[in-house]
């Protein structure tokens, strides 16, 4: 038994969060889904699940390292938006690629420093830069258009033996975000910020510098998370990651991470967004109307927060 | 024997407070040494120096017979020396091997963490100190003593040549003590230096080679333990003759002020006391006993199921007041609170010493009434109660523990109020400012006022005090004068004699 709980990180001694509750209520969903649409379990429609999850799971593994910090970050899907404006430009492609990675990770910078040197709350740090960047690529791209290189939106569509490319997306940006989270010491320290950021320093925890890493790194998978969005679109948007802050947040909650940082996982972040791409994909299938989809969205993430429970005034 | 870690005459000035005035220390390998003295004293500032959390603002830290600087804990870790804070600086969402190796984990060829060696040095480590304790446990999940085993097993992992301890044994029992004590000694054997801080004489007896004594941040002495005995070294600790330090008590004790027929406090037994003008009533007792629930139930900032009692004005008029109407209520019926945390609950820091003196008299205004002007009358209470500040716009946050106890006095003395309730007059404060506000609170009370107290420290109520009540299992055991009683007669009834005999017999 100690074995099984050992393999599976769940137990006293693990921080994984409610993650096994999580997966409970996944199995669940998809049963209700797949009971309530006999095309959910077709081949397309798994394949198009994927390429819808694909993007929002790249940015809440971001949102994942920022979150185990105890911080947040809003500004995601502005910088999705950037980007795909970005990757349109009329310039080389090896240009407009550059702009739009540096873009981005100066975005995480800024809103690093912010927070960890100038002692801004993360909500409102990234409120702002959310607000700062939305309009900059309003700026960039003021009606959706332009052209997609081509090699993006070919690394996009598309299978291999029957696994579409978008799953192989999902499955590598996953493998970046375990290896950053549980392979580095860098990983260990977002665990020790979220679990007692002033202790982590006394131990030699570089706080505020892996507080900035968190940011720059949750900016950079953001980024990827607009190459993926604009392939699939083929075009740029500027307000086509509106939804992804919030969006990766319930994600994240729904995984079992705790809000208040510290305790959480990247499986638990994957098990959440399936179940947030499932739910959307099912309410698709029954054709239940996009505003009310958006009621649901916002009700589930106040119901997890709800559940879970806080540790300290906030979130 | 070598001296290891020596402090060469280090000052250390927090603003105008100086912690810390020209103290030399130096420990050798193999031995315990003990630093004792006051609250106060400059015991853990000390600590924090050798620890580097703190520089020092003159002199020098020797280690291993050369002058450095440690910027950082980590640094101090890396250079061979360990402290075991009294509040611990674990991750409780870490492992005990995460916790250990923070900061400085094994990595792989690749540059991931090893986890495998971890565990493994960690396991090392914890069994050097004769610690079984499992790496892969999350340190939430232990006590208290395992999570000192793990800030011990930290210094060890790191093979650390000096072990610092700050009050080590606050919060063990007795059997963690003992293991704690034999773990001290084998490091002593194994030829580390071990700084302990200490105010507990019996354990600096049991287990130190010498001991330092400081006192108001100066190094009084420092002498090998077989030469002192616990008398001589507390008159080391105390080293001033105690006769003026507190106020001569009343001459005449006034009538009743607060009568508290039946306060009940978590359906406990009911607590009767009364109060009397012109006299400071002390609650004695052992540690949450009661007798904090007792004062916060009166100044209506816990909930009791029943708190109503009568106060009687300056003219004989007897009115009912109900506790339960919280604080803004007393205070409008002539209550103040001095809470002991006055950090956290009493005062505001990032105001100046004028809004915090002046919300006393507007707590008792009607708040659409505008807001008198201040400043003349703080500027006065400043003066006399003598508040070491350059004006009334100093930050209350910039303030000495003993002047800002001073402010929240001045706050309910500003306000009118004729019942002050205080809990740890002068917790944190220096002796001179101590007697300062003994003279206060005799002023106060020889004024027409009346206080209730509390406090840890048992000479503090004896020499406070008019009336000491005693406090066991949220009981009232003893109602004694002050000038008649000794601490150990108030410690006789505060143990409540009859069920702790047979404890001590289990034990």
């Amino acid at each position: 038994m100690n074995n099984i709980a050992a393999i599976l990180r769940i137990g006293p001694d693990h921080r994984t969060g409610a993650r096994h509750l999580s997966f409970l209520v996944l199995i669940a969903i998809i049963a209700l889904v797949a009971f309530s649409s006999n095309l959910f379990l077709s081949p397309a429609n798994l394949a198009n699940l994927s390429s819808q999850i694909a993007p929002l799971l790249i940015a809440a593994v971001g949102q994942t390292l920022v979150i185990l910090t105890g911080g947040l970050d809003i500004s995601i899907g502005a910088v999705i938006g950037l980007v795909t404006g970005l990757i349109v430009l009329d310039a080389p492609q090896w240009q407009v690629v550059l702009l739009a990675i540096g873009a981005s990770a100066t975005i995480g910078l800024i809103n690093g420093i912010g927070i960890a040197f100038l002692r801004v709350h993360p909500i409102i740090m990234t409120l702002s830069s959310m607000s700062f960047v939305q309009g900059l690529a309003l700026l960039v791209r003021p009606v959706p258009g332009g052209t997609v290189p081509n090699w993006i939106t070919a690394s996009i569509t598309g299978d291999i033996h029957g696994i579409p490319y978008s799953f192989l997306w999902i499955v590598g940006f996953s493998a970046i975000g375990g290896w950053l989270l549980y392979r580095t010491r860098l990983g260990l320290h977002f665990f020790a910020l979220g679990g007692n950021a002033s202790h982590a320093g006394l131990n030699g925890v570089r706080t505020r510098e892996s507080t900035v890493a968190a940011y720059v790194l949750s900016s950079l998978f953001a980024a990827a998370a607009g190459f993926f969005l604009a392939g699939r679109i083929a075009s740029g948007d500027a307000n086509v990651g509106a939804s992804y802050g919030l969006d990766t947040i319930t994600a994240v909650a729904l995984g079992g991470t705790q809000l208040s940082g510290g305790i959480g996982s990247l499986s638990g972040t994957i098990i959440g967004t399936v179940i947030v791409g499932v739910i959307g994909n099912g309410m698709n299938l029954t054709d239940v109307s996009a505003f009310l989809q958006t009621v649901i969205k916002g009700a589930l993430l106040l119901a997890v927060v709800c559940v879970q429970r806080r540790k300290e005034i906030g979130l | 024997m070598s001296v290891l870690i020596a402090a060469r005459a280090v000052s250390k000035n927090f603003g105008p407070v100086q912690a810390l005035k020209n103290v030399d220390v130096a420990v050798e390998a193999g031995s315990v040494h003990a630093v004792t003295g006051e609250n106060g004293a400059g015991k853990s500032t000390l600590m924090k120096m050798f620890a580097g959390v703190i520089t020092p603002t003159t002199g020098s830290i020797e280690f291993k017979g050369r002058t450095v600087k440690i910027q950082s804990p980590l640094q101090a870790l890396h250079m061979g020396i360990s402290t075991v804070f009294q509040e611990f600086t674990l991750i409780p969402n870490l492992t005990v091997a995460e916790n250990i190796f923070l900061g400085r984990a094994p990595r792989t060829g690749s540059g991931g963490i090893d986890y495998k060696k971890l565990n493994a040095d960690a396991s090392g480590a914890l069994g050097h100190i004769g610690s079984r304790l499992r790496p892969t446990k999350l340190v939430q999940n232990l006590t208290v003593a395992e999570q000192q085993i793990v800030e011990i097993a930290k210094g060890v992992a790191a093979d650390a040549d000096v072990f610092i301890f700050d009050e080590p044994t606050a919060a063990l029992n007795t059997a963690d003590v003992s293991r704690l004590v034999a773990l001290i000694r084998e490091l002593k054997v194994r030829g580390k230096a071990i700084l302990y801080i200490s105010h507990r004489l019996e354990e600096i007896f049991e287990l130190c080679d010498t001991v330092s004594v400081l006192k108001d941040g100066v190094h009084i002495a420092t002498r090998p333990t077989v030469q002192l005995n616990e008398q001589s070294l507390v008159a080391l600790m105390v080293g001033r003759e105690l006769s003026d330090f507190f106020p001569p008590r009343a001459r005449e004790i006034g009538t009743t002020i607060l009568r508290v027929g039946d306060l009940v406090i978590d359906g406990a037994e009911p607590v009767t006391l009364e109060l009397r003008r012109g006299e400071i009533l002390g609650l004695a007792g052992l540690e949450g006993q009661g007798q904090r629930e007792i004062v916060r139930a009166l100044a209506g900032v816990i909930p009791a199921s029943f708190a109503i009692f009568t106060k009687t004005g300056p003219s004989g008029e007897v009115v009912t007041l109900d506790a339960s109407n919280g604080v803004p209520y007393l205070v409008g019926k002539g209550i103040g609170f001095v809470p002991e945390d006055r950090k956290g609950e009493g005062l505001f820091l990032d105001l100046t010493i004028l809004e915090n003196v002046a919300l006393g008299p507007q707590l008792r205004s009607a708040p659409w009434r505008l807001a008198a002007k201040a400043k003349q009358m703080v500027t006065g209470l400043m003066q006399s109660m003598s508040i070491k500040a350059r004006s009334p716009m100093t930050r209350a946050g910039a303030l000495s523990g003993g002047n800002q106890q001073k402010v929240l006095i001045a706050r309910w003395l500003a306000s009118g109020v004729d019942v002050l309730l205080i809990e740890e007059p002068t917790r944190g404060v220096d002796v001179g400012a101590k007697s300062e506000i003994y003279k206060l609170l005799r002023k106060f009370v020889a004024d027409g006022g009346a206080v209730l107290t509390l406090s840890r420290e048992l000479p503090e109520l004896i020499g406070l005090c008019d009336r000491i009540l005693v406090v066991h299992e949220q009981k009232i055991v003893a109602d004694v004068e002050a000038a008649e009683t000794n601490e150990h007669a108030i410690i006789h009834s505060a143990i409540g004699t009859r069920q702790e005999s047979t404890h001590s017999v289990a034990a």
